[in-house]
């Protein structure tokens, strides 16, 4: 099946669900702009295999809020993902080295709650690199494959009526 | 500012048990800038429980809400009227705007998100230090604007005592502190020094009256010409 990513209002682009008796495993990126200048390729990558995909371009990994990381595996996201740059490229300065130390603050969250903490990821790619953003999202649909639903996600009473891959 | 950190998810859960509709309540000034209890840790703490609550099999609703200060009476207002709604209130004030929220919502309990610590400052990004007792009688114009009350893991009077090693507390050998505690009498003394004031530790203190700190039971301020 053909499917082409498509920009969703703001900076989200989304790939279109094919809909099933069972909903697909949801895979949600946070990408810096930098680091990924086409996330429309991305959300297409994620999309052309067993997942739903949805990429938000951000200004910076950094922009990215603990409380959203929550927010979206609480309500939306199997896995979720967060993309910067290689500490020493980030025109923020400091900022993807911030976005590492949130990632870290936000798994502990998942450790009490009693969820994996590798449903939170993250990659530093250099912009451009294909070949890093490729292994990045075959890393996240490893990922996603092996952890399956998402039991703290709202309205997934144990898993019941998702597909895993 | 009062400095505080958040309890453990499963303590907060336990007090918690039995409670459908809960309002997280947050205070955008002291806890906020200790990133305990402001509005974001509101959002944090939510989504935590949601999941929490979710992987429990409960359904919860949970509201969330923030005030610049929930320890003065007229900033409550809001949550009072949110609260109403709830079952039980989950505050991440400080133990203060705890209590004054609970002043004002006597049939529903309120709960503590943080627990309090301190009063301190912001000493750089992400560390806050105490530095202030509360004890009713400063000391900080004879040492140089360091108090040794709080800062000197004895609370010497007239200090140094004879364990600080290359500039560092000794508090430093019985467990790990990152960053390493100084000795706050070689602090008053550099200080001293560097304005000129060393005679000031020529003064010996005087026995403190610890009667105006927290021995001497609640304390209060009153001034008659801000009563009503």
């Amino acid at each position: 099946m053909l499917q082409i990513a498509f920009k969703n209002g703001g900076n989200d682009y989304l790939m279109p669900e094919v809909r099933t008796m069972s909903r697909k495993l949801q895979i949600v990126v946070l990408a810096c702009q930098q680091a990924l200048p086409e996330p429309g390729r991305l959300a297409a990558t994620l999309g052309n295999s067993d997942f739903k995909g949805r990429v938000v371009a951000e200004p910076c990994s950094s922009k990215v809020e603990v409380f959203q990381m929550l927010r979206i595996l609480s309500t939306e996201a199997d896995l979720l993902w967060i993309i910067g740059c290689p500490e020493e490229l980030c025109r923020f300065t400091e900022g993807s080295f911030r976005m590492g130390r949130r990632v870290d603050y936000a798994r502990n969250y998942l450790a009490e709650i009693g969820l994996e903490t590798q449903r939170l990821g993250m990659s530093r790619i250099p912009p451009g690199d294909e070949q890093a953003l490729t292994e990045a999202a075959a890393e996240m649909q490893r990922l996603a494959r092996s952890l399956g639903p998402n039991p703290a996600r709202s309205g997934s009473p144990g898993g019941e009526g998702v597909s895993k891959p | 500012m009062i400095v505080g950190t958040r309890k453990p998810l499963a303590e907060i859960q336990d007090m918690l048990k039995g409670f459908d509709r809960i309002l997280l309540s947050g205070c955008d000034t002291c806890v906020a800038e200790c990133v305990a209890g402001g509005r974001k840790e509101v959002a944090e703490l939510a989504a935590a429980l949601r999941m929490a609550f979710q992987m429990a099999g409960r359904e919860v609703d949970i509201r969330e809400n923030s005030v610049d200060r929930q320890c003065i009476h007229e900033f409550l207002l809001d949550v009072v009227e949110q609260a109403e709604s709830a079952q039980a209130v989950l505050s991440l004030a400080c133990g203060a705007g705890v209590q004054a929220l609970a002043a004002h919502l006597p049939e529903i309990p309120v709960f503590p998100a943080l627990n309090t610590l301190f009063i301190g400052e912001t000493a750089e990004r992400g560390l806050w230090l105490e530095n202030c007792r509360g004890c009713g009688d400063c000391l900080l114009g004879l040492t140089g604007g360091i108090c040794p009350v709080t800062r000197c893991a004895k609370s010497l009077l007239n200090g140094p005592c004879g364990g600080p090693k290359n500039g560092l507390c000794e508090i430093n050998l019985a467990r790990e502190f990152n960053p390493e505690v100084p000795c706050a009498w070689l602090q008053i003394y550099e200080r001293l020094m560097a304005l000129g004031q060393l005679d000031r530790l020529m003064q010996v203190a005087r026995p403190k009256d610890w009667s105006q700190g927290d021995a001497g039971g609640p304390r209060r301020v009153l001034r008659p010409d801000q009563r009503p």
